[in-house]
């Protein structure tokens, strides 16, 4: 394979994490246009808002943005769920924000002033995962339809927060050379990554969820917006809802 | 099954390209630092690069909560040794753009506080010398 070591120390390294992390990218993105592109195609045949609901399509679009955002009908429901999901997801947003620095140069002003927030955010996901791992064993009810996934899910999260958390606070690792090491797989060069057990734990956990993440319940992220409990308006006396397949055999007079 | 055969078409294209590019590699893709003025650190490169806000930020809490001065680690020194001198034989501030500091902060988003309070160009020796 014409296969050169690198220049410097552990070029194995380098090139297992290189191809680790192309196939994890394929695999996440090529899993989820697939996932997303079935979704789009699934037939809602039925006008099924759940009432009260908006009245028109941007009120609908609205509504489902409230409840990608801050969790609506979870609020409703369940409140001590509702403050760990907040909890894992918020911190996991502005972690993920923090990260962009990794992969753009310059970096982004907005990306410059959420970094002081990492330490913060990050804890916070921490404490949401931990809460709902041991609701999950705790909970009675919730103990009995927990399988694997569940578990495995929020370990997996986990490993990847306390991996990111112990290079924040306590073994640094050289995140120029990491940048570095990134900026350069996406020009499709391999260049040399500090191999330390924290950072090669980090990013094999992250390559790990980016290959599950297209056959998990982590699918939950494109799937909240094909919701038609959530996603449609509430208008059928105002226009009939009739779904293709339906329009098709009223047209043939079957 | 298309699934797969996407995946599959996908990873051989990626990896091909990696392996292709691998050949033409460019540098390490670290920014350009000017040269340090003396010829070794206080630490060792590895640890400098990940450690020496930890030093600094120790050595400060020493002199500025115990009075210990003269520590090894020493943000004047580190001043002192990697500022450069400008077209006009005046020191480069460490923190101006393609500098000593400033070159990997940026490159990372890290803001440095340091330089709030402390000089970002080396001690005049003349200066010094009447105070």
């Amino acid at each position: 394979m014409g296969l050169r070591s690198i220049p410097g120390e552990h070029g194995n390294v380098n090139t297992v994490f290189a191809i680790l992390y192309a196939v994890a990218t394929v695999v996440l993105v090529a899993g989820l246009g697939f996932k997303i592109a079935q979704y789009a195609r699934t037939p809602a045949p039925l006008k099924i808002p759940t009432t009260p609901a908006p009245l028109t399509p941007a009120g609908a679009a609205f509504r489902v943005a409230r409840e990608v955002v801050v969790f609506e009908s979870l609020f409703k429901a369940n409140k001590a769920l509702w403050i760990f999901a907040a909890l894992f997801h918020f911190g996991l947003f502005v972690v993920l924000a923090r990260h962009v620095r990794y992969f753009q140069e310059p970096v982004n002003v907005v990306i410059q002033l959420v970094q002081p927030f990492g330490l913060y955010a990050g804890l916070a996901m921490m404490a949401g995962l931990g809460l709902l791992l041991l609701r999950r064993i705790v909970v009675p009810r919730i103990a009995y339809i927990t399988g694997p996934s569940d578990i495995l899910m929020l370990l997996l999260l986990l490993g990847i927060g306390a991996s990111g958390l112990a290079m924040k606070g306590a073994v640094h690792t050289d995140i120029v050379a990491v940048k570095a090491f990134f900026l350069g797989l996406m020009a499709f060069e391999i260049r040399a990554l500090p191999a330390e057990p924290p950072l090669l734990v980090h990013l094999a956990l992250v390559a790990v969820l980016m290959i599950v993440f297209p056959f998990s319940k982590l699918l939950h992220v494109p799937g909240v917006f094909f919701s038609p409990t959530r996603n449609q308006c509430d208008n059928p006396r105002e226009k009939r809802h009739l779904a293709p397949w339906a329009a098709k055999l009223e047209a043939g007079g079957n | 099954m298309n699934r797969l055969r996407l995946a599959v078409i996908g990873f051989v294209v990626l990896a091909t390209a990696i392996l292709a590019g691998h050949g033409a590699m460019a540098g390490d893709g670290r920014p350009a630092l000017p040269q340090a003025k003396g010829s070794v650190c206080v630490e060792d490169t590895q640890v400098m690069r990940r450690n020496h806000m930890d030093l600094l930020k120790h050595q400060r809490n020493d002199t500025l909560r115990q009075g210990v001065r003269g520590g090894k680690h020493s943000l004047a020194e580190c001043v002192s040794c990697h500022a450069t001198d400008g077209a006009d034989g005046k020191p480069v501030p460490v923190t101006a753009e393609g500098q000593f500091c400033q070159s990997c902060h940026s490159f990372a988003a890290v803001s440095i506080d340091c330089f709030s309070c402390h000089a970002t160009v080396p001690a005049d020796p003349a200066r010094t010398a009447i105070r």
